[in-house]
């Protein structure tokens, strides 16, 4: 089933001495190509419930409880000061290690490395999302609030109709920083064999003398990727804009 | 010009008693005692910072007295304790802020509407209809659906009455509404305020606009240092003042 | 007193910082609390294993303080670059800028690791070229594209009326430069500059990828070796708080310059 113009790309490719054979190969191409579907799956998965992370963590931030606030803090600045790589492998050579243990043997443990790579990729940015959502709460003017109070608003119904989608409006700039980050930061499956494109490309590149060749396609995965993700983002920051307020 | 005694029949809904408020060392409520009868609009006057706005943020529990009573209707606002209280206190209180204080992220329909659905309860369709009706008292019909940050300041403060109006209130409070306009859209908003007081709704205004207050008010509470100094028909209190400090007051703004 | 108004202050008032005092307490407890659980053995098992993995640290420490000080010179002259009013001079940086911006800094390592040969020939002479250099430069070639943001952003933002105010003084371009602007740009970019330098440190573990013995590595293969439960999890929560309790401190000293300099 290989398209009449891949051969042509292929020899094309070579003429300028890029070695793009691997194209040509059924199983490789098929394998390299479900990389790069587990990556955006990876990407829309760990960013959709990072959000839900940063709103639980924003909240517990900003609720003026300390018993939530301050473990909420340490959770931040935890997640912010310690290498993304080493939150996964603490994740998923010791967590992993200590659930394998407590449901008898690695065969009854239903994570898996690529589960393990989503909740850590969720509550490192979760964390990010919830100090840029903290901010963004915290730039709600105090009079919203005093004429939200004034109107018989609730201190939930408050925050549910003024002050989060306020907030969420001066912080969606920022989150979409952190979705890039995001997107980009999937290619650290690969340390832990998730076959994502960077670790589908490292099987290709081993098996041949096609480093390059290969590292020009994931560059462009993740420059379409993270574009992609930029450019939704303002798209939802256009949808969301407030007329006349601000700039 | 309405006479003031044939309001005296009526009962007072708002009855403020000896009240007290300080911030820390600064003192600034002192003793305030004041009446605003059912129907009646009462303006008060004076230097800023004398206390004007507290007192209209004790009446409706956004802020709670060290001491003394604050009394709207047969609820004793100084002695609410829950939120849930206060909440139903202010469902019957409308209040106009200075800076409007509109939601810059919902239309002019959605800010009116926000409230009386999601705290009346009341049907979308039902408060969208009612909405429209104070959109057009307020001279505002065609600005449905625009957003906040679209219109002038004198638009905007008329779609917060509006807003205010909406949840029927008995009793609306004006915190200087016409304060951070331009000149040109004050009159606007005052023609609303008065039409507002000709239909009989009860008014209470913070205000710097004397001949307005002189006007529309039944009655003048002149505040200084967070005292009242004196309170009188609108004629005393412009004309005839009895109190020195009242009287170099109105003579300053005269000059 | 004014219990509403409270209630407002409260809910807007900033989370309080924890004191770093509380963060040190807490650290250095569990640590004894984790020390005191483990039999003697692997407080012995350990001590074999120490002097590795702090010159394990040791690597993480050099790789990001030359990384971040390539990438600042390199940066410095890019953001220039990117100033220039020649579209020639200026879109080629800007492209640089955007390409390594956007990439993901383990497929720049891949790609330093993979691309650049193993020696170098000067002359007859064959020069080795270590993999953790080619990390270093991995890293670098981000940083240098967050450093050109980072430094056009302050020259740009130093209003234009600064330069004139400048010029009318009878100070040089040269002048204003230097005693003008460069001023106000480090304290502009101080704070970002410092945040960078502790993601470029935490980044640094991506080496471990392509076999660079930093500290990730020296965790990994002794957990491999002593393969014992308690021990694992006692070494990667050990690299997990050294890389805490370096970092953590360059963060709250930017965001102590950041709020320093706010009202400047």
């Amino acid at each position: 089933m290989p398209e009449s113009w891949l051969p042509a790309f292929v020899a094309a490719a070579k003429s300028v001495g890029l070695n793009y054979g691997f194209l040509l190969n059924a199983f490789e191409r098929a394998a390299w190509l479900n990389g790069v579907a587990v990556s955006v799956e990876l990407s829309l998965l760990s960013i959709a419930s990072s959000l839900a992370v940063g709103m639980a963590v924003a909240a517990a931030l900003t609720s003026g409880r300390p018993w939530l606030a301050r473990p909420a803090r340490a959770f931040v600045e935890l997640m912010r000061n310690t290498p993304t790589l080493v939150q996964i492998f603490c994740a998923f050579f010791v967590l992993n290690m200590l659930v394998s243990q407590v449901v008898g043997g690695p065969r009854n443990n239903p994570l898996t490395a690529y589960a393990w790579v989503v909740i850590v990729l969720s509550l490192h940015y979760g964390a990010y999302h919830a100090e840029a959502l903290r901010a963004g709460i915290e730039a709600v003017p105090k009079a919203m609030r005093e004429s939200a109070v004034s109107l018989g608003f609730s201190r939930r119904e408050r925050l549910l109709h003024i002050e989060l989608p306020l907030a969420v409006r001066f912080a969606w700039p920022s989150l979409t920083n952190n979705m890039v980050d995001l997107v980009k930061a999937t290619s650290l499956g690969s340390a832990v064999a998730v076959g994502e494109v960077t670790y589908a490309s490292l099987m290709i590149w081993v098996n041949g003398d096609n480093v390059l060749e290969l590292m020009i396609f994931v560059f462009l995965v993740y420059a379409v990727l993270t574009l992609f993700v930029a450019w939704m983002g303002a798209w939802v920051e256009n949808r969301l804009r407030m007329p006349g307020y601000g700039q | 010009m309405p006479q003031s005694d044939t309001f005296s029949e009526h009962p007072p809904l708002v009855r403020l008693r000896k009240v007290h408020l300080s911030f820390g060392s600064n003192h600034v409520l002192k003793c305030i005692d004041l009446n605003v009868r059912q129907g009646g609009a009462v303006s008060i006057i004076g230097p800023s910072g004398s206390g004007k706005s507290t007192i209209l943020r004790c009446i409706n529990g956004l802020l709670t007295p060290d001491r003394g009573e604050v009394v709207v209707g047969d609820t004793p606002v100084h002695s609410l304790r829950t939120e849930a209280e206060r909440i139903a206190l202010r469902k019957r209180i409308g209040f106009v802020f200075q800076q409007y204080n509109l939601f810059p992220h919902l239309t002019v329909l959605q800010n009116v509407v926000l409230a009386p659905t999601r705290i009346l309860g009341v049907e979308r369709e039902t408060a969208e209809r009612e909405a429209r009706e104070l959109l057009a008292k307020v001279r505002l019909a065609d600005k449905d659906d625009a957003y906040p940050g679209q219109l002038s300041g004198g638009q905007q403060q008329r779609v917060a009455i509006a807003r205010a109006l909406a949840m029927h209130p008995q009793l609306v409070l004006f915190d200087e509404v016409t304060s951070a306009l331009d000149p040109e859209t004050v009159g606007e908003v005052l023609s609303v305020i008065r039409q507002l007081v000709q239909d009989g709704m009860t008014c209470l205004l913070v205000t710097h606009e004397m001949r307005f207050a002189e006007e529309v008010s039944h009655e003048i509470v002149f505040t200084e240092g967070g005292e009242i100094v004196e309170h009188g028909t609108p004629r005393d209190i412009f004309h005839a003042p009895r109190n020195p400090r009242t009287h170099a007051f109105i003579n300053a703004l005269r000059n | 007193m004014a219990s509403e108004d409270a209630l407002i202050l409260r809910t807007s008032r900033v989370v309080p910082r924890i004191s770093p005092v509380v963060w040190w307490i807490a650290i250095v407890a569990l640590a004894w609390l984790g020390l005191a659980h483990f039999h003697g053995n692997t407080v012995a098992t350990l001590r074999v294993w120490l002097p590795l993995l702090a010159s394990g640290l040791w690597m993480n420490i050099l790789i990001s303080v030359l990384a971040i000080g390539i990438g600042t010179v390199l940066g410095i002259i890019v953001g220039a670059l990117e100033l220039s009013r020649m579209r020639w001079v200026s879109a080629p940086a800007r492209g640089y800028v955007q390409a390594f911006r956007n990439a993901p800094m383990l497929v720049l390592i891949f790609f330093a690791t993979y691309v650049f040969p193993f020696e170098i020939q000067v002359g007859s002479l064959y020069l080795p070229f270590p993999d953790w250099i080619k990390a270093t430069i991995g890293l670098a070639l981000p940083a240098s594209a967050h450093i050109a943001e980072i430094f056009r952003g302050a020259i740009l933002s130093i209003a234009s009326a600064q330069w004139e105010a400048s010029a009318s003084l009878g100070f040089s371009r040269a002048r204003t430069l230097r005693w003008v602007i460069l001023p106000q740009c480090v304290k502009r970019v101080l704070p970002p500059w410092m945040n960078l330098y502790a993601m470029i440190t935490m980044s640094t573990t991506l080496a471990s990828l392509v076999g660079v013995t930093e500290l990730l590595e020296v965790a990994r293969i002794a957990s491999n070796t002593v393969n014992r439960t308690d021990f694992t999890i006692f070494v990667y929560l050990a690299v997990l708080t050294l890389f805490f309790l370096y970092c953590y401190p360059i963060t709250r000293f930017t965001a102590h310059l950041e709020q320093k300099y706010a009202f400047h």
